[in-house]
This record gives C-alpha cells, sequence and structure tokens, in this order.
C-alpha cells in the first residue's frame, strides 16, 4: 500500500515539478539553494501526502504546500549569499541600462522582484500563476479586499525598484 | 503595459530551463531528512523536557546525602505537594505539546500555518518559564529546609548579625537572579534566530489587516 502510494505520488510531482521550480526560482538565488528547498518543498508534499484526498486538484495542492515551505517552513536562508550576487547582476545591468530589448527588462525584472519580501513574492508567484484574488486570499490567510491592496502596492513597490 | 503583465507574458518560458528530476531523483528526496523550523522545534521541545528532567532527578541518582535530605524533606507537605504538582504539569506539558504538534499542518493557508507554529513555541515557552519559576521558588524553600534541619547551618544563622544575614539573603537572591537571566537570555537567543524570518513573515501578513 505505502508502496503504491509512493509511487502514484512520484508520479505526479514528476509530471507537475515545475511548479516547485518555480517557486524556487523565485525564493533562491543561485543552484544549491534552489535544489535544497526542492528537496524541502518535496518532502514536505509527501507528508501530506496521505491527507490529499484529491477534491483539489495535486497542482493546487502544490502550490499552497510549496509556498508554505518557502515562506514559513525553510530555514537555510543564504543570505549573505544572495546580497553579494545582487549587486554584481546590479551593476552589470546598469552598464547595459539603454539596450531597451524585452529580454533585459524582463532580465531587470527578474532582478526587481527577487528583491520584495517573501510575502510579497508569494502574491507574485500567484499573481503569474494566474490564480484569482480568490486563492490568492485563500492560500495566504488574508482577506480579498487586503489582498488586492497589497497587490497594488508590490506593483508600486515593483515601479519604484524598476525607475528609481 | 503593467510590468507584471509583461513576465506575467513570458513567465512559462523560463520552464524550459529548468532541471527535469526523474523519478529515481524524486525517491531519493522523499527519504532525506527534513530541514524544517518545525523539526528544529520539534527537537529543542524533546531537548527541553530532558534537560529539566535530568536537571530534576540526576542529584538524586548521584548523591546520597541529597537522597536522604529529600527523602526526609517529602515529609514535609509543602515540599511533596511541589514535587506532585510538577510532575503534573510535566505530563499536561508533553500533551499539549503534542496537540500542538498536531495542530501544524502544511496545508492550512500561511497566516494558519504560522500561527499554528507559534502556538507550540509558546508551550514550549511556557514550559521554560514554569521551570525557571519552580528554580526560584524551590532556592529559598530550600534555605529554609536547610535551616530546619540542618543543625549546624541553624546555628549558624542563629549566630548571624542583622547585617550577615542581610548578606546571606542578598548573595542568593543575586545568584538566583543572574541565573535566571542567563536562561532568559539563552532562549531569546534560540528562538530568536530560529523564528526571526518566520516573525518577519507573520508581521507583514498582520500589517495587511491594519
Amino acid at each position: 500500500m505505502n508502496k503504491e502510494l509512493e509511487h502514484s505520488f512520484v508520479e505526479q510531482l514528476q509530471k507537475h515539478q515545475n511548479i516547485v521550480h518555480k517557486v524556487c526560482r523565485l525564493y533562491t538565488n543561485n543552484a544549491d539553494a534552489h535544489n535544497d528547498l526542492f528537496q524541502e518543498i518535496t518532502i514536505q508534499l509527501w507528508r501530506a501526502y496521505p491527507k490529499f484526498r484529491g477534491d483539489a486538484k495535486f497542482s493546487t495542492w502544490m502550490y499552497r504546500v510549496g509556498l508554505n515551505t518557502a515562506i514559513t517552513l525553510y530555514r537555510k536562508s543564504k543570505r549573505r549569499i544572495r546580497t553579494q550576487e545582487f549587486d554584481a547582476v546590479e551593476f552589470k545591468i546598469k552598464a547595459e541600462e539603454y539596450d531597451d530589448t524585452e529580454e533585459q527588462q524582463l532580465k531587470l525584472l527578474y532582478q526587481a522582484v527577487h528583491q520584495l519580501n517573501d510575502i510579497e513574492k508569494a502574491l507574485v508567484f500567484l499573481y503569474l500563476e494566474d490564480k484569482d484574488y480568490r486563492e490568492i486570499s485563500a492560500t495566504l490567510g488574508i482577506s480579498e479586499v487586503n489582498a488586492r491592496v497589497k497587490m497594488n502596492r508590490v506593483k508600486k513597490k515593483l515601479r519604484t525598484i524598476l525607475n528609481p | 503595459m503593467d510590468e507584471l503583465d509583461l513576465l506575467k507574458k513570458n513567465w512559462t518560458k523560463g520552464e524550459e530551463g529548468f532541471k527535469s528530476f526523474s523519478n529515481t531523483d524524486i525517491y531519493t528526496m522523499l527519504h532525506k531528512k527534513s530541514s524544517s523550523i518545525v523539526k528544529t522545534l520539534f527537537y529543542i521541545s524533546i531537548a527541553e523536557f530532558a534537560f529539566w528532567i535530568l536537571v530534576n532527578t540526576l542529584p538524586y541518582f548521584l548523591s546520597e546525602t541529597y537522597r536522604e535530605k529529600l527523602v526526609t524533606s517529602y515529609e514535609n507537605p509543602l515540599f511533596l505537594g511541589l514535587s506532585v504538582l510538577s510532575i503534573v504539569v510535566i505530563l499536561v506539558f508533553i500533551y499539549l505539546l503534542f496537540k500542538a504538534y498536531k495542530s501544524i499542518s502544511i496545508t492550512d493557508n500561511a497566516k494558519k500555518l504560522m500561527e499554528s507554529i507559534f502556538r507550540t513555541r509558546k508551550v514550549i515557552k511556557y514550559y521554560v518559564i514554569f521551570n525557571l519559576v519552580m528554580i526560584f521558588i524551590s532556592i529559598p524553600l530550600s534555605l529554609y529546609f536547610e535551616f530546619q534541619q540542618n543543625i549546624e547551618f541553624h546555628d549558624q544563622v542563629a549566630a548571624m548579625n542583622s547585617a550577615q544575614t542581610l548578606m546571606m539573603l542578598a548573595v542568593t537572591v543575586v545568584i538566583t537572579g543572574v541565573l535566571l537571566l542567563i536562561f532568559w537570555l539563552f532562549y531569546r537567543l534560540i528562538y530568536g534566530i530560529l523564528l526571526r524570518r518566520l516573525n518577519k513573515n507573520y508581521d507583514e501578513l498582520k500589517k495587511l489587516e491594519v
């Protein structure tokens, strides 16, 4: 029974692993940290799996466990490395500021999103994943109105980071 | 166009760059140890119980004189009462802690999850406070017992002038105070480091409600 459960879990996670990767991409800044967080989310998903009843979609359920792990349970913070990397990347981008291709803009946007705090990142993540405010509010435990207000503030903050 | 919409448009494109983990990779990950806050909190609470139980029982097994003293002090209803109380309290705390851990669920929303972790932490905190209070009570109490039962000590204290008695009391108070302060700082440090990020994120969510 346990083997069967494990098998079905691994199959499903393998199929939907990009969701976990996307969470890791947002919350970490190097490959080691990315894989570390990926592993922790996998462990948490597996622990919670026996209670997963299938009344929600596997992927929806993954969003919640993934984000909760990233903003609440995950302990290994690589803050020092992160800031160093930031400085280097930012410096490089400033030098190429006039190259106004979409790709450049995207790169800057990623940098800006990385500077947000954990909760703001969660909002952005759910927004990018095309979740509505009802789901965002249910995932974070805040009201729908507050989720909207916060989202607007995050957008404003991003704009300030991009055009200081 | 909104900045975020540009990112959204390209959001899924970046997926191609992800390393794809195979079933075997995922199997291996499943059996790795978690390094989550909850796990650490759990270890700390186990250590906490072990430590305080050892502190309370080790002298009994190590020192014969202490054992004899303890046996005589149990004749005193106050001392017996305190000992029974501490055993009951330990059992209550183990139950509360077990309940608190059971209520931590990763599938709750973020805010609720954080709250149940804080609740667990609080149970541990109250347990520590209880032990510190017990230390605080038991030091003057054991002095009093010593005074009552140890004739030598009784005579020594009786022979002291008021300045000496005051001095002895002051020293006792200071030592107890320093001991408590060290414990308190130690706990602040452990939980401060462990829960710093969690506190920050919780505050961020709370701020939205105001």
